[in-house]
């Protein structure tokens, strides 16, 4: 049985009305993996979430937890947990009892739950909290109490709903790395929903994008960001910078694209084009060489702009150039060498990236559901 | 923005917004609630030796206790308006989540106001209802009858049944208000982790919705326990001769009798028996008053 997946959803279809929420979407997550859906809100992975839960029930497809079928058992039967968005711990309860709750309901004696709550509460370093009120306790706090909460009832799987929306940015950095490495420790699967690149791309072993109902691609972290396979991707994932245009001349998958504002880019396709074609051409800001002097030759291409704008953001910091020739705005990322310190706004620079940087897509239908 | 500006004030000024804030609430109690009840106190407290002729004491107290049928009826009255109350909150609650916690919209202010509509009547018009439906000649006697489960007409009325259905029926929208409220604000997600964490429809009611809802709960008994204790119109007609209700021995003593003193005294150990029976009711939910007429 060593190979039976931990979640194993095929072809799962909800319709709200006539609009389906989740389309066809399929997926394994493997045994003690940290598994991440992540999509923009309103795109369905909430509904596929509560699918998996128990709340509601799929139009058709099948969902498996462990190898057993599903359909058509109550939340309470599943082997699954949830982690709430907004954790839904009970305040008329202590930490001790929120974390008993599971364990009561299961008819554990009461030495037994005594001890199995105060091992949880050790283990997410919380030891001797269980008398407090849940009021009493800090945010991060509460998101261990939650979890704990779930961990005590050693789920087969643990689903978390965008468990750190509502902590403020530094604690949610700290327990993004928390997460993580709780989850190593643990070994529990967990499927994580978010809205939020950053949270999926640190934690994640395995993020399937979603979008309108879909998933547009699973794949690790490394490959979303370096190969996306779809315009959506490569737009929600990271920042880019994009071009619309024709292609002009292909070669295997290089290609010439002539783009709308005027300059001819080679870039990488991934969608098969020929010549003609309309795309769509995406570049990472940190893709792009910034230089204050034309570079040597063999820059596969080029442009010459002005810096309109700086976005100073210590590590993370942008400058927005206008290219001279056709005024299309480029976001580049600054390197931290020391070198761009002082660059200010006006001055004349010089981008260039590699062919393989940039990725072609064929465009979408001006019709096409896929636009978030 | 209007704490800012009291804020600002001067300290004189200050205080006299507030005296002329408390003001009508302060002649509101004063003239209306404690003046009065000072007065029946000490009314209750004058024995009557002769024509005009009055001596301080507690014979009006003793006499109370004394004669059973007078406590008997306090006791009979408290158990009943208890037993009205407990069923009150047993009809209201399932109706009260299913307005709060089933629908949505438009359905759900509509089934609200449906609750509240009985209430825009009168309460005699409303218990007058009950009558035309109870009594020998009324609904539900006949179509008994035209059933042929029973032979003669029967008389529904002039029994305690007759008296706590009144008393249920008019209590229904003060308990089914304070629920509805406390219900609304229960995170609809704590009832699903109760059962995503393994709980059943019995076991999520008892730990989640209850404990929750207590302050309500707690609110709605004290209100419908404090009209029904009081209530006088519908025992006297729902119950009849043999309603025995106290509210109507405390009429007997200042109407009939002409009686003031034992009045006043039987109209103050109601309101110390009713002061009890809240007190004790607070004590045994752990609730306390502050929290639930919140």
């Amino acid at each position: 049985m060593a190979n039976v997946p931990d979640l194993d959803v095929s072809n799962v279809i909800k319709r709200f009305g006539e609009v389906p929420a989740v389309d066809r979407v399929s997926f394994t997550v493997p045994t003690g993996s940290f598994f991440s859906i992540l999509g923009p809100s309103g795109c369905g992975k909430t509904t596929l979430m509560r699918m998996i839960a128990g709340f509601i029930e799929p139009n058709s497809g099948d969902i498996r937890i462990k190898g057993e079928p599903t359909l058509g058992i109550p939340p309470n039967r599943r082997p699954t947990n949830m982690v709430f968005q907004h954790l839904a711990l009970f305040p008329m309860m202590t930490v001790a009892d929120n974390i008993g709750y599971g364990l009561r309901r299961r008819r554990v004696s009461k030495a037994d739950i005594t001890r199995r709550v105060e091992a949880v509460l050790d283990r997410v370093g919380l030891a001797g909290a269980g008398p407090k009120k849940v009021d009493q306790l800090s945010g991060g706090q509460k998101q261990r109490v939650a979890i704990a909460r779930c961990l005590v009832l050693d789920p087969a799987l643990l689903l978390l709903d965008e468990p750190l929306g509502a902590l403020d940015l530094k604690l949610r950095e700290q327990m993004k790395v928390e997460l993580k490495q709780l989850q190593a420790k643990l070994g529990t699967t967990f499927l994580y929903i978010t809205h939020d690149q950053s949270e999926a791309l640190v934690m994640s072993d395995q993020v399937a994008v979603m979008n309108a109902g879909r998933f547009e691609q699973v794949g690790t972290p490394q490959e979303l960001y370096y190969d996306p396979q779809t315009p959506f991707v490569a737009g929600f994932v990271g920042n880019t910078n994009s071009w619309t245009g024709q292609v002009a001349r292909h070669a295997g998958q290089q290609v010439e694209v002539a783009t709308e504002d005027g300059p001819v880019l080679k870039a990488h396709a991934v969608d098969p084009v020929t010549a003609g074609d309309k795309v769509s051409l995406f570049v990472r800001p940190e893709a792009i060489a910034l230089r204050r002097e034309t570079p040597p030759d063999g820059a596969e291409n080029l442009v010459h702009g002005s810096v309109q704008n700086l976005l100073f953001d210590g590590g993370n910091s942008m400058a927005i150039v206008q290219d001279t020739a056709t005024g299309h705005m480029v976001t580049v990322a600054l390197p931290q060498t020391g070198e761009f310190a002082h660059l200010s706004q006006g001055e004349q620079v010089s981008l260039s990236w590699q062919a393989g940087q940039a990725r072609c897509f064929a465009a979408e239908a001006p019709n096409a559901s896929r636009t978030p | 923005m209007r704490a800012l500006a009291t804020a600002k004030l001067e300290k004189p000024e200050r205080r006299l917004s507030l005296i002329l804030l408390l003001a009508p609430a302060v002649v509101w109690l004063g003239l209306l609630i404690i003046a009065p009840h000072i007065q029946l106190f000490a009314l209750s407290l004058q024995e009557k030796i002769g024509p005009r002729l009055y001596e301080t004491g507690l014979r009006n107290y003793v006499e109370f206790f004394g004669e059973s049928i007078y406590w008997m009826t306090l006791i009979r009255t408290t158990a009943l308006s208890i037993l009205a109350t407990a069923l009150t909150l047993l009809i209201a609650f399932p109706v009260a989540y299913y307005i709060a916690k089933m629908l949505r919209g438009r359905t759900k202010s509509l089934l609200f106001v449906l609750a509240l509509l009985p209430f825009w009547v009168s309460e005699l018009i409303r218990t007058l209802g009950w009558i035309i439906i109870l009594r020998e000649t009324g609904l539900i006697s006949s179509a008994l009858l035209s059933l042929g489960i029973i032979t003669e007409p029967i008389e529904l009325l002039g029994n305690d049944a007759a008296i706590i259905i009144g008393l249920v029926y008019t209590s229904m929208l003060f308990m089914v208000v304070p629920l509805v409220t406390v219900l609304d604000s229960l995170d609809d997600r704590l009832v699903e982790a109760g059962y995503d964490l393994g709980g059943n429809g019995f076991t999520v009611l008892r730990e989640i919705i209850i404990p929750h809802a207590m302050p309500g709960i707690v609110a709605g008994c004290i209100v419908v326990f404090m009209l029904t204790l009081g209530n006088i119109l519908t025992p006297a007609l729902l119950g009849g001769k043999n309603s025995l209700w106290f509210t109507d021995q405390i009429f007997q003593k200042f109407i009939v009798r002409f009686n003031w003193e034992q009045g006043s005294a039987f109209g103050f150990l109601l309101l110390l028996t009713s002061s009890l029976i809240v007190w004790a009711g607070l004590k045994l939910t752990r609730q306390s008053l502050a929290t639930t007429m919140r």
